[in-house]
């Protein structure tokens, strides 16, 4: 798991939707955070937006118990490396 | 008709919190001051869109922190919500409403707003034809009309009536009314009733400029002095109005309740009344508002005479002025009973209109001070009024006040606030 993967993660949680910062842990399982399974969504769309990216949904159902904060974050950080990667120009 | 009880005074009903957020202060202290001052929240507005030839429109927006609010549903929350949310937090505070201290299942929430979650729509559409991206997927619960009376009933579990009323500028004067109603028939014990908007987006800002109902601004140097005193209700030179955004609930309890509970009574609500016009999709009908006025005073079991103060819809268009101050006229005869419309120090709050100006002419109520016209120089000669213009006006007798509503589709609401008995 990328840890700056998993901060922007943490940020989106506490920002917008009011999870306390304490409660925000690798191992915490979505369905934990105190959101239904529309918010619970709602945040999925929120983090891919983050990084631009799309997890497909057969990798990830959020209203499935037990899938873990430290799991989406591995699956971000897969999604983030199967992205078309873009020629970058210095300067 | 005379002030004999026609309606017993047990149909009264007690309003015994209020919260606001507006342009002109978010709390009542800083809400006092603005209104008896005078003084305009309106501002340039720059507006660059294809289509429009003013570069600005005169906006009134409230400061106010989206971000900071914590929805019951812990989804993203429209900015109107937010303030409805936030308005309705305050009122119960100030009523001391607090769970346990009602049956739930005699709390009912009524709320207006004309467009609701309009702006949080245009926004989102934004996503979709501008950033070919998706719709999130709370879209729904965000922009549906009854979005603010959700949230609010969330917070209070409320399980009584929980109802949503949009019928454009009047709809929160409606909603205050129809819980009255409700309270008065013994439905419900407690409401929280109110209203809100918040629609200064590109897309809706352009739609009312279309109309050509926002007053035009002066250009360069000029143009922020011209914002301020752009909406000039009932003057020779009305121009428009300028569009705001604010939120405002009232807690509202049958006296029997109130007085259990030991809650303090702010003011009396004692009469209310709504009909259509039926003429015309925007115009005016003098006719129609007075019918409304009348009903309302029927209903308070009150004179004319009884009102000292009259809070007037008041756009400051001249149509909209013209047939008001005929209405006015007609059921207090000339120069019959003080008027201001606060329209020009917090804008044209929509369906949030009829809430926060509820809240001023019972803030006039409970200081004895009528608040002025702001920004009117020279009244309409052709308006037989009794404007209250310049600096506030004392009146150390008011008893009862008035608050009209009137709006697109023809829909009148008239509400009456009394002094609560002492």
């Amino acid at each position: 798991m990328n840890p700056s993967t998993f901060d922007a993660i943490s940020a989106v949680l506490v920002e917008q939707f009011k999870v306390e910062a304490g409660a925000v842990r690798p191992q915490v399982a979505l369905d934990q955070l105190g959101l239904d399974s529309l918010a619970l969504m709602e945040f999925v769309f929120a983090v891919e937006d983050r990084f631009d990216v799309r997890i497909p949904e057969d990798r990830l159902d959020p209203r499935q118990a037990g899938v873990t904060l430290e799991q989406l974050a591995a699956l971000l950080d897969e999604a983030i490396a199967a992205k078309p990667t873009r020629d970058v120009v210095s300067g | 008709m005379s002030s004999a009880a026609r309606t017993p005074a047990s149909a009264r009903v007690a309003v015994t919190g209020a919260g606001v957020v507006s342009p002109i202060g978010n709390d009542l202290a800083a809400f006092d001051e603005a209104l008896f001052a005078g003084r305009s929240a309106v501002r340039a507005h720059a507006l660059d869109l294809p289509g429009i030839d003013l570069p600005a429109v005169p906006v009134a927006a409230a400061e106010f922190d989206v971000a900071a609010v914590v929805a019951p549903s812990r989804v993203p929350l429209d900015r109107g919500t937010a303030m409805a949310l936030t308005a309705a937090d305050d009122a119960a505070r100030q009523a001391k409403l607090v769970a346990g201290g009602f049956d739930p299942e005699r709390l009912g929430i009524f709320w207006g707003s004309g467009m609701a979650g309009a702006a949080t729509f245009e926004m989102t559409c934004r996503t979709v034809y501008a950033e070919r991206r998706r719709m999130r997927p709370t879209s729904v619960v965000t922009t549906m009309p009854n979005a603010a009376v959700a949230e609010i009933a969330l917070r209070f579990g409320a399980r009584g009536a929980a109802l949503a009323y949009a019928c454009a500028c009047a709809s929160s004067a409606v909603a205050i009314g129809e819980a009255m109603r409700a309270i008065r028939a013994g439905w419900i014990d407690v409401a929280i009733a109110g209203g809100s908007e918040s629609l200064l987006t590109p897309g809706v800002l352009a739609s009312w400029q279309a109309m050509r109902v926002l007053t035009p601004l002066a250009a360069g140097a000029d143009r922020e002095a011209s914002a301020q005193r752009a909406c000039r209700p009932f003057a020779a030179d009305r121009a428009g109005f300028a569009l705001g955004e604010a939120a405002a609930a009232f807690v509202l309890e049958s006296a029997d309740h109130a007085d259990a509970r030991g809650a303090t009574r702010r003011f009396d609500l004692a009469g209310y009344s709504t009909n259509c016009d039926g003429v015309h999709i925007t115009q005016p009908d003098a006719a129609g508002q007075a019918r409304a006025m009348r009903a309302a005073l029927a209903d308070a079991g009150l004179s004319a005479d009884a009102i000292g103060y009259l809070n007037a819809h008041g756009t400051a268009t001249t149509a909209g002025d013209a047939a008001e101050a005929e209405s006015i006229a007609s059921v207090f005869g000339s120069n019959g009973v003080p008027v201001s419309s606060t329209k020009a120090i917090h804008g044209h709050l929509l369906g949030a209109g009829g809430a926060v100006e509820l809240l001023a002419a019972a803030r006039a109520l409970a200081s004895a001070r009528l608040p002025p016209t702001a920004n009117v120089e020279r009244v309409d000669p052709a308006f037989a009024m009794d404007l209250v213009t310049g600096a506030a006006r004392s009146n150390a007798g008011l008893a009862a006040v008035m608050s009209n509503s009137f709006a697109f589709g023809g829909t009148n609401a008239v509400l009456i606030a009394t002094r609560a008995p002492q």
